[in-house]
């Protein structure tokens, strides 16, 4: 059973670095969430397909429940956390909030994370290409059509804001 | 917010900033220290008898605590009992776990507790069941044929439910007829795939004799009463916590045999126990829905007039009841006329046991009803070569036809269907729709539009369930409470799982008590503090808990201002009002600050009593319930255009418009938001979604890669315009919502494909429209050329 045994893990997570002890088959969604606290990145389905767990590894949208948390030593990991939580919300959150593009909330975390990055490669995006973008993202709730208005205002604003 | 009007006021959600931020508690961010994780051990098979099941090594698994069966949980547990005294309804029972027989694939056999989740699931590898495979039913004609295997060996038969109507003289009607036109509809097994899965957690707390119970549940305190006696606790032994909930939209009503099974182990072993199932055992394992076949007979006068209908619904319900069998096809057939005037009409229902999971109801339980009435109209216009909106003109209620009995005894009233019948052809500019349609189709492009007029039934008063034969009671219980400080809390029976209603009820409760809605604070979901109500199911949040709010706090409200004449030397408070926090009195005509505040008032009802009124109680609280009518009707107008691509078969929905007319309304951005998330769940069941049996009774589809759910890409912008035809019995004056638009959809897009594919000469009667069934219809089919629309 060694290949089970427990092992020490250093995830930097949020600018943080958290030192966890666990078994190398954990899924990283489950170690965000119960070993680290951090439950805000949701799991839906533990097959990659609902988007709910979305985090950033170096900057770039994944699955927190396809990677083993193991793997995600030595890379950045940016949680929903990094978002919102001093009270200044991101301007995608902030978006959802106002276009009422959310019901249960449950997918929300990994809209935002997912989106936020996002929008920093595609500033000026049509909303056909939003809803591409979006579609790694499962709603039940919402229909969509909400949160596709909250991103391109999102966008919008983030372009008004940028110096350029 | 003029004059004080919170209801109807478009205020952003309350409960946002926790979402967005990753700070909702749903049922896994609940931390219960010292927790141990079930996992369930899941038949392979359809239908088989457990012969032995051999345990010895996974108990011996690290981490492993206990595993049980249905032996054990048949010591601890009350069996399942559904016999509701319904005519041509089977009683039925069943075991907290199968101890004898298996019913279908991922029928759970047994419980494995252990110190985490990868423990419990390691344990299962090592456990050994031996069964002896029976021959399975996999689909309803094959439960009802003679001989056939007995999914529930109580029974005679698999025919778990069969009732017949008939009112007027169907018979006369179709003698009379010009013409009989029969049309057929079958709906898709599916399942309802809330994001956030079922899951619960248990505690017991031996000192004190008490099972506490976290689970994100629709209907906390009936799903309390159950898992009371199912425990063979009373209910003050039970309390049910509901944290934020993901997503629900009907599977989290009923009290499912996992839950129970956690609850029993958690006081067997006198530690917290906890369970989260993964996505393969939600849409394999949780519950079902729809999976019925509808069929009409009308009989017609030249012009399209309906003269008589008669319907067959046969539903394929699965292997155990966890709600009565005749539910949901009952209240299909019961609604079936919708707008429409039919004077002669007869149904007959048939519900199967099959060896599948067991159905429930899921967001809009009469989903197919609009699409069967609505297809039966335009079966009609095809065979008469008539326009299928003339058909519908011809056949629909006015406003002096209302209020309307329905040919099944509901009262149809406050209802708008041909205003929103034109409004909507009007606002999609039907005329310019079909220039396009004809221009595209020279070169090859199929475009079709569908409509589907909607009477969607809402809110369900206890008397139409007494009507109706189904168990239950309509009403809904709220308290409302001013603190010493001013402070405004309220609660109500039913729980959330994203409707808003820590919004929406925060502003029916402020209007009355004039106070800002952020200053009220909705409870809701524990059953030691929310009052015993019927929870959220059946579009009846809004004007079930809207109504009974709106009551607590007008007699709050009155009380108020009863003390404040009297802290004001008045004879009357009928010169007072509350607005902004304070109390103001009308002085020649204008209102004035009366010089008290909310605050002043609440501190000498509390705490300085002997300054009221003679007789009155101290404190502020009011308690209300309210059992709503029968049942209210809100209508719509559905319009929506599609793009069949036809090499391929793939249907595009290209615009969706709906006119809706659910009276008033208690926060437009929030029903609008309803409205949306409705119309797209019919679409993604219209086109995507199916879980699939093979004729063994294996399901096919265990995973979000095989049971497809739309996306961003295959949901359009849905357009709605909004009427608010006041209903005037109920306290609010508002109807019920959220469900109409699955019924819309569902209608809409096959009416729109069949458009589209008009030049083929085929019709669509299955659902989903996929590319596949598409194709099936189209191949050897050709264009029959311009003017076969």
């Amino acid at each position: 059973m060694s290949q089970f045994d427990p092992v020490p893990i250093v995830l930097d997570i949020n600018g943080t670095q958290y030192r966890v002890f666990a078994e190398p088959r954990r899924l990283l969604s489950d170690v965000l969430r119960d070993d680290c606290g951090l439950t805000g990145t949701h799991v839906g389905c533990e097959h990659g397909v609902c988007g709910a767990c979305t985090i950033l590894l170096d900057g770039a949208p994944t699955r927190a429940c396809l990677t083993y948390a193991v793997q995600a030593q030595h890379h950045e990991i940016t949680t929903i956390e990094a978002f919102g939580g001093d009270g200044n919300l991101s301007p995608v959150q902030q978006a959802l909030h106002e276009e009422h593009g959310l019901q249960c909330g449950f997918c929300t975390p990994g809209i935002v994370v997912t989106m936020e990055a996002w929008l920093a490669e595609n500033p000026d995006p049509t909303d056909a290409e939003i809803r591409n973008a979006l579609s790694g993202n499962l709603c039940r709730c919402t229909g969509y059509h909400n949160i596709v208005a909250a991103i391109a205002k999102a966008a919008a604003r983030r372009r008004e804001g940028s110096p350029t | 917010m003029t004059e004080g009007r919170t209801i109807g006021a478009a205020l952003l959600r309350r409960e946002d900033y926790r979402f967005v931020t990753g700070q909702g508690r749903y049922l896994d961010d609940v931390v219960v220290p010292g927790s141990l994780h079930a996992h369930f051990v899941r038949s392979p098979h359809a239908h088989a008898r457990i012969r032995s099941i051999d345990v010895a090594a996974a108990r011996q698994a690290e981490g492993v605590v206990a595993i049980v069966s249905g032996r054990e949980l048949a010591e601890w547990t009350t069996p399942y009992r559904m016999a509701p005294p319904i005519e041509g309804l089977r009683a039925v029972g069943f075991p907290t776990l199968p101890i004898d027989k298996v019913r279908f694939i991922g029928d759970p056999v047994l419980c494995i507790v252990a110190r985490d989740r990868y423990l419990a699931e390691d344990a299962a590898e090592l456990v050994t069941i031996d069964y002896d495979v029976l021959e399975a039913v996999a689909d309803f004609d094959s439960a009802l044929a003679a001989d056939a295997p007995l999914v529930d060996e109580a029974l005679p038969d698999n025919l778990i439910s069969h009732q017949s109507f008939t009112t007027g003289d169907p018979g006369r009607s179709f003698a009379e007829a010009e013409v009989v036109v029969e049309a057929s509809f079958h709906q898709q097994r599916q399942t309802h795939a809330p994001i956030e899965t079922r899951g619960c957690c248990a505690i017991w707390d031996q000192g004190r004799q008490h099972l506490t119970m976290h689970i994100g549940n629709q209907v906390p305190h009936p799903f309390r009463t159950q898992l009371a006696a199912r425990m063979r606790l009373s209910e003050s032994q039970v309390t049910v916590i509901c944290p934020d909930i993901g997503g629900a939209f009907g599977q989290k009503i009923a009290l499912y045999r996992e839950e129970l099974t956690v609850a029993a182990l958690a006081r067997a072993l006198r530690r917290p126990v906890r369970w989260r199932e993964d996505r393969a055992e939600n849409l394999i394992a949780a519950s079902h829905a729809r999976e019925d076949v509808a069929r009409t007979r009308t009989a017609v006068n030249g012009h399209g007039r309906i003269l008589g209908l008669e319907l067959e619904i046969s539903e394929d319900f699965g292997a155990y009841c966890f709600y009565p069998a005749n539910y949901l096809a009952r209240v299909v057939a019961m609604i079936l006329s919708g707008p429409y005037r039919i004077p002669n009409y007869a149904y007959d229902i048939k519900v199967a046991l099959t060896n599948k999971c067991g159905n429930g109801p899921m967001r809009a339980p009469m989903a197919i009803t609009s699409w069967v009435m609505e297809g039966t109209i335009e079966a009609i216009a095809r065979r008469l070569s008539l326009d299928p909106v003339e058909v519908r003109r011809v056949n629909m209620l006015g406003a002096a036809d209302l209020p309307y009995q329905m040919p099944t005894g509901l009262l149809l009233e406050d209802v708008t269907p041909r205003e929103a019948l034109e409004r909507g052809l009007q606002a999609f500019d039907i005329v310019a729709f079909r220039a396009r349609q004809a221009a595209d189709r020279a070169c090859g492009i199929y475009r079709g539009v569908g409509l589907c007029c909607v009477v969607e039934s809402t809110t369900y008063g206890s008397a139409f369930y007494k009507a109706a034969g189904i168990p239950g009671s309509g009403h809904e219980s709220g308290w409302v409470k001013i603190e010493p400080s001013g402070a405004v809390n309220a609660s109500v029976g039913l729980m959330a799982s994203g409707q808003g209603y820590e919004t929406t009820f925060a502003q029916v409760v402020a209007e009355p008590l004039g106070v800002d809605p952020n200053e009220v604070r909705i409870h809701m979901g524990n059953t030691d503090t929310a009052p015993y109500g019927m929870g959220s199911r059946g579009a009846r949040g809004g004007t079930a808990g809207g109504s009974v709010l709106l009551s607590a706090a007008r007699a709050l409200s009155d009380k108020v201002l009863t003390i404040a004449a009297t802290l004001l030397g008045l004879n009357t408070s009928g010169e007072l009002r509350l607005h902004a926090s304070r109390v103001e009195r009308r002085l020649g005509g204008a209102w004035t600050d009366a010089g008290l505040s909310l605050a002043d008032v609440a501190r000498v009802a509390y705490l300085d009593p002997l300054r009221l009124p003679p007789g009155m109680e101290p404190g502020l609280e009011a308690h209300r319930s309210y059992d709503p009518p029968p049942m209210t009707f809100s209508n719509a107008m559905h319009v929506c255009e599609v793009c069949v691509d036809v090499p391929t078969g793939k249907v595009t929905v290209e615009r969706y418009l709906v006119v809706e007319d659910c009276g008033t309304v208690l926060n437009p951005l929030i029903v609008r938001g309803q409205q949306q998330g409705a119309i797209a769940m019919g679409i993604s069941g219209a086109l995507l979604e199916e879980i699939v049996y093979d004729e063994n009774g294996q399901n096919r589809s265990g995973s979000f890669a095989d049971y497809l759910l739309a996306t961003a890409v295959e949901i359009p912008p849905i357009e709605v315009i909004s009427q608010h035809t006041v209903n005037r019995k109920t306290l609010t004056g508002s109807k019920g919502m959220s469900e109409g638009g699955v019924m819309g959809a569902t209608g809409a897009v096959p009416s729109a494909v069949n458009d589209a594919l008009a030049p083929f000469g085929v019709v669509a009667e299955r659902q989903p429209l996929s590319p596949m069934y598409i194709r099936s219809l189209l191949r050897g089919r050709a264009d029959r050329g311009p003017g076969q629309n």
